[in-house]
Order: C-alpha cells, then sequence, then structure tokens
C-alpha cells in the first residue's frame, strides 16, 4: 500500500518538475553558500594552523632598541614563557639593476645552522644557508618572483649605510607573512615590500650587533597566551633598560590581523549567506507545498476515506518535502565544493601558504544536507497542517470558490473604479493569497537586501581606497630617513628631479595616557597647511591640524575617553622618553583606526628639537622620463630607510583588488537572481496552475496570450517591486552589520550608499522579474488552453 | 477583415439565404488517444444564417461540443472546410483566431467559467475591454436582469445568476455569433427557462445568431431549425415553422 503511495509521489515530483527544480536550485544555493564558505574557512584555518605550528609562529614581538642576547634570553624565565629567540631585524633598501625604483626591504636575521626555530622559513627554492660563506640570504618567494631573483645570484642591499653584495641561496615564505604587508602599511605590496633573511652572525657584523638584538619573538603557554599584559609588563619592567619600543601580540602582529579579520568575516558571511537562500526556499517551498495538497485535496480524502491514516498520508507529503530537501543538499554540496575550490584560490592570492588546498569535509555536507532537510520540512509544514485538517468528507466534495468580497482597496472608491480589470484581478490576487504575497514579497526583499547591501560594499570599498589615496594622504611617494633630520633634507628632497611638492613628516611613536587608559600610537607631524596630509571630519572636510596641542582621530579620543579640550600624557617610546602633558585641540574623523595629528614645529619641541623630520612626502611630476629620473636619484641618496611608491601601490589595489570586485559583484547578481527568478516562477507557475480555466476561458474570449501573461506579470512585478523597494532599507541595515563586524581598532568600515548602487539593484531586479515571467510566458504560451477548458478541476 | 462589421446583422431573407454566416462543408474531426484514434465529427455540413437560432441536440459524445469549439474557433478541423463570412478558419494564423474570437463570438460555456476573483460586473468588462465597440456592460447586466448584483462575486452568486452573467459576458463584446454549450445543464426548470428566454429575446431585440447545445430535445422547440446529431453526423435538420416561446415549454 505504501508502494502504490510512492509511485504517487514520483509523479507528482515529476508533475511538478520545474517547481521543483526552482526551489532545489534556490535550497542548492543556500547549501552551497554554506558549504563553500564553511569549506574555504576550514581551509583556512587548517593551513593557518598547520603553517603556524610547521614555522613556530611566535606569540609576541617585543621591538627593542638593543639589548645583549643574554639580557633578551632572561624573559625565557618569566611564567609562562616556552621559548624565546633573540633576533636581529632592520629596514634597508634594495637596489636591483631590473627595477627602475628603490625598493625597501625587512632584513631579519635567522640562525646560521638550520635548526627548529621560532618564526621559521618554509624553503621554496634552493636552500637553507651553507657554511661557504658569510654574506647569504634567502629571499621570501613573492619578492624573489616579481624581480626575477633566483638561488645562485649576487644582489645588492644597503645595509647600515654600506653597500653589500649577498649570495641568494634560495627563496623563502613564512607565517609572518602570510599577509605580505609592510610595517605602517595598510596594503599588501609585494612588488615594493620583500623580507631577506641573512646569517644571525652575518647581521651581528654588519649592524654592529654583537652579542646583542633588537627583537625578542618567543612563545607562550595557553594560559598566558590568552592573557598576555601580565607578561608584557613584567617583559617591559626587565628589559626597560635597553629601550622597549613595542610590544605586540599575536593576535595585533599586521599578517596575523589581517588574515583573522579576513577568517572572522568569512565566518560572519558563512552564516548569513545560506540562512537568507533558506530561509527563502522554505518560504518558497510553502506556497508549493500548500498548493499541492489544494490540488490534491480530493486525493488526500479519498485515501482518508479509504481508511489510510493520518501518519501515512502525512508521512507521504513529508516525503516529497524531504526528497526536494535531499536533492538541494546533494546538489548543493557538490556546487559547494566547486565553489569553494574557487574562493580558496582566491583566498590563494592574497595569503601566501605553502599550501592551500581544498579539502572535503564530511561534516559539512552532512550538516549541509541536514540544515537542507530541516528547510525543507520547515517548508512543507503549511501544507501539512492543511492535509491535517481536511475531513475525508469535506476534502472529497469539490474545492468551494475563492470566499469573495471586496477587499479594502475597493473601498478606496474612485481610484479602483478608474482601474481596468486586469488590475482588479491582479490586486485582488496579490491582497487575498496573503502567504504567497508575503513569501513573494519576503524573497524579493531579501534578493535585493542581498544584492544592495553587497553592492554598497563594493562601493565603500572602492571608497575606502579613493578616501586613503586622495582625500587623507595624497602623495605619490613617502620617503622614510633612517633616522631624524634637520631642515637640510628638506631642502635636498625638494631638490630631486621631478618633485613638485615636498612636504616633512615627523613620526613619533608614543604612548598616549589619559588616566589608567592608554594606547601605543604614532603622531603624525606635519607642516602648517600641509596639502599632503588632510585629516578630515565626518562629513570629510579637511580640518586643519592645530598649531598648538594633537589633533585625535576619533577612534583614539573615544578609546582614551578624551574630548576636545583635555589634556593628553605623552611619553615618546624611543630617544628621550620625556613625558609631556598636552591639549587636545581638534577632533578628526575617518577610517583610519587610531592615529594622532600636530603640527610638525609643535610636535619637534615636544621631543626636544627645533625642527625635525623622519620622512617627506612627494608629489611629483607626472611626466614618466621625470619619474625614472627620480628613481636613479633615490637610489643614489644615502640615508633613505624607506620608499614608498603609493602611485604603483593605487596602480597595483586597481589590478588585483579591483578586479576581484568584480568578480564578486557578478557573483552577488547571480546569487541575487537566484531568489528573484526562482522565488518568480514558482509563484507564477503555481497561480498559472491554479487558475488554467481561468486562463482558458479568457483565450476563448478573445484574449490574446501576451495578453494573459500581462496579468501574470503584473502580479509579480507588483510583488516583487515591493519587496525589492523594502529590501533596499534592508539591504542598508544588512550592510551596517556587516562593517561592524569588520570594524576593529585599526579599521572602520564607511557605509557609503551611492545612489548608483540602489538603483543597479532595481534594475537587476527589473530584469529578473521579465526575465522569470518570460519563462512563465513560455508556459502560458504552451498551455493546452482547450484541455484545460474542459477539464472540470 | 473579419473584425470590422459588427452591425452586418441582416434579417433581410433573400440575403440570409444567399450567404451563410458560417458554413461547415464536409467536416470531420479526429482525437488521436496515444495509439486509438476517436473520430468525433465524420463528415458534417451544415450552414448557419444570420439572425437565425440553431439547436443543436444528440446523446453524449455525439460531437456537439466538438462542432461548436470549432465554429467558434477554439479547436481546428481535421478535414473539411469551416467558412465565416466566406473566410476560411482553416487558414487562420492563431493570432486571427483570437482576433476571430474576440470581434465575433461570444461563449456561453457549461459551468459558467465566471473569473472567481472578479464580481459580476468585472466579469462582463473582462469582455467589453477587448474590443473596439461593446454595449455598456452595466446596461447588459441589466439585461439579464442582474442590475442590483453587479458587485457580487461568482461565489455570491446561484448557478442560474451566474450563467446570467456568463450570457451576459457573451453578448456584452456584442458578437455575431453567440455559441451556448449547454446553458441549462446545471440549472434547475424555472431557471434554465428564463434563460433561454434571455437568449431568445437576444435573438429577437438584437438580432443575434444563435447556437444553443442542449441534451434536451424539449428545448428544440424554441428554435428556427434543430439539428440532431449522432456518432459524429447529422442525422436530422428540422426547421421550426413557427417557434414557440421558451415559457410554453414544458419537461
Ligand atoms: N480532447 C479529446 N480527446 C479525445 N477525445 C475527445 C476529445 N474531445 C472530445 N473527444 C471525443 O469526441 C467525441 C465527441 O465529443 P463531444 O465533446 O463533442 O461530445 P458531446 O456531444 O459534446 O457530448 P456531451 O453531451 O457529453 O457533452 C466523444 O467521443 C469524445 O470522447
Ligand atoms: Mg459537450
Amino acid at each position: 500500500m505504501v508502494a502504490v503511495l510512492d509511485r504517487k509521489l514520483f509523479r507528482d515530483l515529476r508533475h511538478t518538475v520545474f517547481l521543483v527544480a526552482a526551489i532545489t536550485l534556490i535550497i542548492a544555493t543556500g547549501v552551497a553558500c554554506f558549504v563553500a564558505m564553511r569549506s574555504s574557512y576550514n581551509n583556512l584555518v587548517t593551513a593557518r594552523d598547520s603553517y603556524y605550528s610547521e614555522c613556530r609562529m611566535a606569540d609576541f614581538w617585543i621591538e627593542l632598541k638593543k639589548a645583549p642576547v643574554g639580557e633578551v634570553a632572561r624573559l625565557g624565565d618569566l611564567p609562562g614563557v616556552t621559548e624565546v629567540r633573540p633576533r636581529i631585524q632592520f629596514f634597508a633598501t634594495v637596489d636591483l639593476p631590473t627595477s627602475e625604483s628603490l625598493l625597501n626591504a625587512l632584513v631579519l636575521s635567522m640562525p646560521d645552522e638550520r635548526l627548529e626555530t621560532i618564526n621559521d622559513i618554509v624553503v621554496r627554492q634552493g636552500s637553507y644557508f651553507t657554511p661557504t660563506r658569510a654574506a647569504e640570504v634567502i629571499v621570501n618567494e613573492d619578492f624573489a618572483v616579481r624581480h626575477g631573483i633566483k638561488p645562485g645570484q649576487w644582489i645588492h642591499l644597503l645595509l647600515n649605510n654600506r653597500r653589500q653584495e649577498l649570495f641568494v641561496v634560495g627563496t623563502a615564505i613564512s607565517s609572518e607573512f602570510v599577509y605580505m604587508i609592510g610595517p605602517g602599511a595598510i596594503l599588501p605590496d609585494p612588488e615594493h615590500f620583500g623580507v631577506f633573511y641573512v646569517k644571525h652572525t652575518f647581521a651581528e657584523e654588519v649592524f654592529d650587533f654583537d652579542g646583542a638584538a633588537n627583537q625578542a619573538v618567543g612563545r607562550l603557554s595557553p594560559t598566558v597566551r590568552a592573557r598576555p599584559q601580565e607578561f608584557f609588563r613584567q617583559a617591559e619592567l626587565l628589559l626597560a633598560p635597553y629601550g622597549v619600543f613595542a610590544k605586540i601580540a599575536r593576535k595585533d602582529q599586521p599578517s596575523n590581523f589581517f588574515l583573522s579579520s579576513e577568517i572572522d568575516g568569512l565566518r560572519t558571511f558563512a552564516a548569513i549567506m545560506p540562512t537568507i537562500f533558506l530561509g527563502v526556499a522554505a518560504l518558497v517551498l510553502n506556497v508549493l507545498m500548500s498548493r499541492l495538497t489544494e490540488q490534491q485535496r480530493t486525493v488526500i480524502g479519498t485515501l482518508k476515506a479509504l481508511g489510510y491514516g493520518h501518519g501515512a498520508v502525512l508521512a507521504h507529503f513529508l516525503k516529497f518535502g524531504l526528497l526536494v530537501g535531499l536533492l538541494g543538499g546533494v546538489v548543493g554540496c557538490g556546487l559547494g565544493y566547486l565553489l569553494a575550490e574557487g574562493m580558496t584560490a582566491l583566498y590563494g592570492q592574497f595569503y601566501r601558504f605553502p599550501a592551500l588546498p581544498n579539502r572535503s569535509y564530511p561534516d559539512i555536507y552532512a550538516a549541509g544536507i541536514a540544515i537542507s532537510l530541516v528547510c525543507a520540512v520547515a517548508g512543507s509544514v503549511h501544507g501539512v497542517r492543511l492535509v491535517l485538517r481536511l475531513q475525508p468528507a469535506e476534502a472529497m466534495r469539490p474545492k468551494p470558490p475563492p470566499s469573495g468580497g471586496a477587499v479594502w482597496l475597493e473601498r478606496c472608491g474612485v481610484l479602483w473604479q478608474r482601474l481596468n480589470f486586469g488590475w482588479r484581478l491582479v490586486l485582488r490576487a496579490i491582497i487575498r493569497q496573503r502567504l504567497r504575497t508575503s513569501v513573494g514579497v519576503i524573497a524579493a526583499a531579501l534578493g535585493a537586501a542581498l544584492l544592495s547591501a553587497g553592492l554598497m560594499m563594493v562601493d565603500s570599498s572602492l571608497f575606502m581606497v579613493e578616501y586613503e589615496f586622495k582625500q587623507l594622504s595624497r602623495s605619490d611617494v613617502d620617503l622614510t630617513f633612517e633616522s631624524e633630520r634637520g631642515r637640510d633634507a628638506l631642502l635636498e628632497v625638494e631638490r630631486l628631479p621631478g618633485v613638485d611638492l615636498a612636504e616633512p613628516t615627523l613620526n613619533v611613536a608614543c604612548t598616549m595616557s589619559n588616566g589608567p587608559l592608554s594606547r601605543d600610537v604614532g603622531i603624525m607631524g606635519v607642516a602648517a597647511n600641509a596639502r599632503l596630509t588632510l585629516p578630515r571630519d565626518a562629513q570629510h572636510r579637511p580640518v586643519a591640524v592645530p598649531e598648538n596641542g594633537l589633533m585625535l582621530t576619533r577612534a583614539l579620543a573615544d578609546r582614551l575617553r578624551l574630548r576636545v579640550g583635555d589634556t593628553v600624557t605623552v611619553q615618546p617610546i624611543k630617544g628621550l622618553q620625556r613625558e609631556h602633558t598636552v591639549p587636545v585641540t581638534a577632533i578628526s574623523d575617518g577610517y583610519i583606526g587610531m592615529a594622532a595629528y600636530a603640527d610638525i614645529e609643535y610636535l619637534s619641541r615636544l621631543v626636544g628639537e627645533e625642527y625635525a623630520l623622519t620622512g617627506a612626502q612627494l608629489a611629483l611630476d607626472r611626466n614618466a622620463e621625470a619619474r625614472r629620473r627620480l628613481d636613479r636619484a633615490l637610489k643614489e641618496m644615502p640615508a633613505i630607510q624607506a620608499v614608498n611608491d603609493r602611485a604603483a601601490l593605487l596602480q597595483n589595489l586597481r589590478e588585483t583588488f579591483l578586479q576581484n570586485l568584480w568578480i564578486f559583484q557578478v557573483e552577488l547578481i547571480v546569487f541575487a537572481g537566484v531568489i528573484f527568478f526562482g522565488s518568480i516562477v514558482n509563484a507564477s507557475l503555481v497561480s498559472l496552475s491554479e487558475r488554467g480555466r481561468e486562463v482558458a476561458t479568457l483565450r476563448a474570449i478573445g484574449y490574446g496570450p501576451w495578453e494573459i501573461g500581462s496579468l501574470f506579470f503584473k502580479e509579480s512585478a507588483v510583488v516583487s517591486a515591493l519587496g525589492t523597494l523594502l529590501g533596499l532599507p534592508l539591504g542598508y541595515v544588512l550592510m551596517l552589520l556587516l562593517a561592524r563586524t569588520y570594524d576593529t581598532e585599526m579599521f572602520r568600515m564607511p557605509v557609503v550608499v551611492h545612489p548608483a548602487a540602489l538603483l543597479q539593484t532595481v534594475v537587476t531586479a527589473g530584469v529578473f522579474i521579465v526575465a522569470a515571467h518570460l519563462f512563465v510566458q513560455r508556459k502560458i504560451m504552451r498551455l493546452d488552453w482547450l484541455e484545460a477548458l474542459k477539464a472540470q478541476e | 477583415m473579419i473584425m470590422s462589421d459588427n452591425s452586418a446583422s441582416s434579417l433581410d431573407a433573400s440575403d440570409v439565404a444567399a450567404r451563410p454566416l458560417v458554413k461547415m462543408v464536409d467536416v470531420t474531426k479526429t482525437f488521436q488517444m496515444g495509439e486509438v484514434e476517436v473520430r468525433a465529427l465524420a463528415g458534417v455540413s451544415l450552414d448557419i444564417f444570420a439572425g437565425e437560432m440553431v439547436v443543436m441536440v444528440g446523446p453524449s459524445g455525439s460531437g456537439k461540443t466538438t462542432i461548436l469549439n470549432i465554429v467558434g474557433g477554439l479547436d481546428s478541423a481535421s478535414s473539411g472546410d469551416v467558412y465565416y463570412r466566406d473566410i476560411d478558419l482553416a487558414g487562420m494564423s492563431d493570432r486571427e483566431l483570437t482576433r476571430y474570437r474576440r470581434n465575433e463570438v461570444g461563449f456561453v460555456f457549461q459551468f459558467y467559467n465566471l473569473v472567481p476573483n472578479l464580481t459580476a460586473l468585472e466579469n462582463v468588462l473582462v469582455a467589453t475591454e477587448l474590443v473596439r465597440e461593446p454595449m455598456d456592460a452595466h446596461e447588459v447586466l441589466d439585461l439579464v436582469g442582474l442590475a442590483d448584483r453587479a458587485d457580487h462575486f461568482p461565489a455570491q452568486l446561484s448557478g442560474g445568476e451566474q450563467q446570467r452573467v456568463a450570457i451576459a459576458r457573451a453578448i456584452a463584446k456584442n458578437p455575431e455569433l453567440v455559441l451556448c454549450d449547454e446553458p441549462t445543464g446545471a440549472l434547475d426548470y424555472r431557471t434554465g427557462k428564463s434563460v433561454l428566454g434571455l437568449l431568445v429575446r437576444l435573438k429577437r431585440e438584437l438580432g443575434k445568431t444563435i447556437v444553443v447545445i442542449t441534451h434536451n430535445a424539449e428545448i428544440g422547440h424554441i428554435a428556427d431549425r434543430v439539428v440532431r446529431l449522432s456518432s459524429g453526423a447529422i442525422v436530422e435538420l428540422v426547421a421550426n415553422e413557427r417557434p414557440l416561446p421558451p415559457e410554453d415549454l414544458v419537461w
């Protein structure tokens, strides 16, 4: 007896193949999102964890002026410290014959011989150091690849103002630089920034660091790792005589910081996106299932009359839902695996791991299918309730005509009278079919929210780039000197070829405190009326840097509970370290987290100088030849620690990042399209199947297929347009939520709403509404209406 | 073209004799049901003249609905010719057929086929909005005696009332030809009679050409001519010299 019902089930599926396909598509997309994002998340986490343990990734970095190795090693006696390595690190510039511009280097010391060590490297090409020469170097892979550096070759580094020739023994990557970001930078620039590993003994010699180090890296026991404040306090006490410049926990280490926020963001997305899809799928399924039960009310009644119990009939209908769920789940897992492959590959372009394979995760697949089934069952609830409520006798009678009565709109009188019958029909259907209309509105709203939030994200990212490069700091090239210089340095820079404008900068790292609240930040001193650095207020208007006192960013001011007019204690980390109490005279807004600005002369006096600068910002002549002459001149210029080529970085950014944004937009449109298309096709086909007789009658009276189609089109257009309009504010809310998840001390995500994004959402919705209707229209054209006219429903 | 001339319903006898409104010549219709062929019409020739009322009777399955569907442009003949004012229906495209149904034909279905989500008046508007010179929807409703029920939905109307709305819908377009498939089939005796009375008035007062299908041989008495069908063929064609008014029918 069950077998017969199963045969019926099979036929039901076949008869509603398009509807089932539409719903399966939505479920599958949701499951695919879930699987892809969870898998990518797992891929990243697994790769990170194994990379970190392979390289013995440090838990802390302490930067020092110069300390005896023996003293640094005493950190190991502090509670919770399991391992310490004293290291020498310096910034340098690289002069490559293949590159016109000067490139930046971070030089790090490594043990002379291969041994397990903290922040180890993974050799990719060539080998580790050999005993043959003192001056050997291992270059980080990205940089080597981009500049064609191969093992066996000699390169020149400007170390401690001496040009050194080093023999390249290998290329390598390290867990310290999964995200290849230079110190202080906010964007990776593997083209202009390389890491160079040299033998520790070699570093001791060239930097005059015999038996000394300027950095301690180490590992902590799990409990201390979780709360390292006490350790840092003790470490500072221990090493204070040697100048502690910075204490960095792993969570604040730039590469790890960016990787972790990416991973966290992915986890948020993995929760939001599938929820939207599966929610829509469950709702849409409800519409279909109630229609199926409606359509089969006589069958249900007859089955019940024949003696099938509630349970058997119920199971039969649930099975239908479960099959759809299973189908969606399985298809979704397959799609999700492929999608994860693509996403993981994309992450691999930005985050460098020894290997970032896309693995299969049976538990994720099981979860995906389970979610899909739950969603399918939830989607069947409404239909099932109808089944349960039906009494056999009542069920076998033909369905009573839909209840009449005027809808509230009709009381609007004049307006209603002016509508033609088509619109009246459409509006009544919309108002009377409450379940279907709400599902349609919700689905369209979610689709539009997804799309508009995504587009706002894109605009916000573009805005961030625009803001950083065109509004906040507008220089083409930033120079950093090896040490503080006087006014003469600025004159020297101004005289460089191709420089239109040069402005001095003075960076002072310091600890800023207000009572118990304190933060380590850099104060940037800029010239009065500087044109290349323009801090801004919340409306993006430039705010002048005050002649006296400090300007804090809002994030910093909030964190330290400071307002204009308050005073703050400032203690420079390097140099004399004299404490000052200075007024807060202005507050700027913006998206870059903690920063402070001051007039360069005021800041110079604060650090005990008459006039000091640590770098310069340059605006350049746009002429290529002038640029080449500048690059040549910079290569000759001594005492330059870093050249930050912002113009090239922007260019690079446009090529990689913005391209991926394009892919992201297409994906969004496809996802939103699945929702729009799936829900509209479903609603229209369900209503077409209900109204077959009506359609046939209209055809017989003399209506053409397009005129009839327009009734269906109007209905889905009104419902979807309403949903889309509601979706726009919803998208804004979604965007706010997303921005909040990316909100950190370092960054704040702007929420940018361009009318164009809203328009694009509306237009995309329109296109999908029309496309879905064309599909439905084809069904209307092919409808055997003469048959429908004869059939007695 | 066919759609233009709605008012050409002339009652001039010689003209009528010369030129039938609808002419069926040796029409057959075969339905393909999988392996088997069902022959619904086996060579039917019939002329229907403007302004007359034809009643078709015959047992179930004899082909009455099939003829009506073919004449009304809902279905096409398998062989033979069907002319409407000398235009061959078989030669019309889908679009032309739609125009034909729209402008020339009014259909009254056995099961009313009203649009459930529209009021009585709106169900008539469905038809009037289609054509350029329709009758006034309110007047038509008045004609079928439902002026006071204009704002009621089909679910709020009785069967007979629904059928009268269906007739109003059929004639509101002001078509030349009104085709009724068992308009009284689902109605009781008295309601049935009033519906028939309405059809007779349509013929007399508006000069419409009316074809009525029925199971009930008695109804034949109100017609100008009665066509008796059996197994897809016309077995008898009777002209009534003096059609009875519907009130005098007894069944
Ligand atoms: N779509 C179809 N497919 C197959 N056979 C059909 C189809 N439509 C009609 N027939 C067959 O054609 C024959 C004539 O049918 P038709 O509907 O014209 O009969 P009818 O005289 O109107 O009968 P009734 O009085 O019962 O309405 C019947 O045998 C019927 O089974
Ligand atoms: Mg019939």
